[in-house]
């Protein structure tokens, strides 16, 4: 029963086809610019290139909102621990896409202040090319994200979640329970020779009404 | 007369300036630091310079300079005049390894107070009676002055944590006539959670 639950059948495809059916066409990226590829994602955006028509309508400056981390321009050192805050405040599904030379690689900025390439502080699903890269290689990478989204399974990652849950719940209670034993023990313990420390009393007290 | 060399001859004479040779340009002496206060004071003030804007300051190292004889560091200043055009100087102050102390500025033009902490940052030289002398460009955990021809240039420093710059904002606000109601405090991050070269 268990393993067949972890396999792939009907109900569960038709509901992973569904899931990512949403998820690709409703893409909100939220928009990381540091530099000048930010301009060109704003021509992106707009009416001439239109990122709305492959349903990235909203651009959420917000990452609680947002499903794409859309990191454009140049991290430097001083900026890394904002973007990893950033990243880990988005909501579960997220991705990640690097746009431009700089935040793949670092760019022309070999030196002390800037990150070789964002992949250092957070995962990437999607780097693009080009100092700044053009609207049509943004929309090649969105094309490339949503391919990979289809072929996410929404059950299996639900079943890889329950499953590391479930072993921390398992460890928890192992730990909990051995705290448990431990602290009843140093209990039995003590009463024990409490016990004894009475009984010895006692039998002082008889001995020295006995003299 | 020219302006320049009017005022090159000034310097010359009451501060003990000399004309620096490798100022092609223009009109660029060298002042001992002892008598830099006087004479930027006398550069600002006086109705026969008036150069009220300090357009820049600038760190030196001159480690690598062929053929360079003297301290190894230096500090420049530029100057302009914003009510006759035209009007330029340029100062120079040697500093010397041992001693890397240059006096502040900030009493005279309000500009070098940036100025100055991204001096400090790059080169380490200190400014004395400088406000807020911190580091301005490079992070709080930094370990020495990127801008020295002995520091390696592609040597990366990571940073554990963005920078904690309450106080100071609560300070500015105070000094606006807001009330602080809640003082903040710093959450430590924990050991395990610093970012230390490659998360992959």
């Amino acid at each position: 029963m268990k393993n067949e639950a972890e396999k792939p059948n009907f109900i569960t495809s038709s509901l992973d086809f569904l899931v990512n059916w949403g998820r690709t066409n409703s893409l909100w990226p939220f928009p990381y610019g540091t530099a000048c590829c930010a301009i060109e994602f704003m021509s992106t955006e707009v009416g001439r290139y239109d990122l709305s028509r492959i349903g990235s309508e909203y651009v959420r400056f917000t990452p609680r909102q947002s499903d794409v981390l859309l990191v454009s321009g140049t991290i430097t050192y001083k900026q890394a621990p904002i973007l990893q805050r950033m990243y880990e405040q988005m909501a579960e599904p997220k991705w990640v896409i690097a746009m431009g030379a700089c935040a793949s690689s670092g760019g022309f900025y070999d030196c002390y202040c800037t990150v070789p390439g964002i992949d250092h502080i957070i995962p990437v699903d999607v780097y693009i090319g080009g100092c700044p890269s053009r609207p049509e290689a943004f929309f090649d990478a969105m094309f490339d994200l949503q391919n990979k989204i289809k072929d996410e399974s929404y059950m299996k990652q639900r079943a890889e979640r329950v499953k590391d849950q479930l072993e921390m719940i398992r460890a928890k209670t192992a730990e909990c329970k051995a705290e448990a034993k431990a602290l009843a023990a140093e209990k039995a313990a003590g009463a024990k020779e409490f016990l004894v420390e009475k009984e010895q009393k006692l039998i002082k007290k008889a001995q020295f009404w006995k003299e | 007369m020219d302006f320049s060399e009017k005022i090159v001859s000034v310097l010359e004479e009451k501060f003990g300036g000399k004309r620096e040779p490798l100022a092609k340009w223009d009109a660029c002496v060298v002042i001992p630091k002892e008598y830099l206060h006087n004479a930027v004071e006398f550069l600002k003030n006086d109705s026969s310079t008036q150069l009220d804007m300090l357009l820049d300051e600038a760190g030196i190292d001159y480690l690598t300079y062929p053929n360079h004889e003297g301290p190894r560091f230096a500090v420049s200043y530029s100057f302009k005049s914003t009510k006759v055009a035209g009007r330029r100087v340029r100062l120079k102050v040697l500093v010397s390894e041992a001693d890397l102390k240059v006096p502040t500025l900030t009493d005279l033009y309000k500009s070098a107070d940036w100025l100055e902490r991204e001096v400090f940052d790059q080169f380490g030289i200190v400014f004395e009676g400088h406000p807020d002398l911190r580091r301005l460009l490079n992070h709080v955990e930094f370990v020495g002055n990127p801008l020295r021809k002995d520091y390696p240039a592609q040597k990366r420093q990571w940073l554990s944590t963005s920078d904690y710059l309450m106080p100071e904002l609560e300070k500015r606000l105070e000094s606006k006539g807001y009330k602080v109601i809640e003082r903040s405090e710093e959450i430590n991050p924990v050991d395990e959670e610093y970012l230390e070269g490659s998360r992959k």
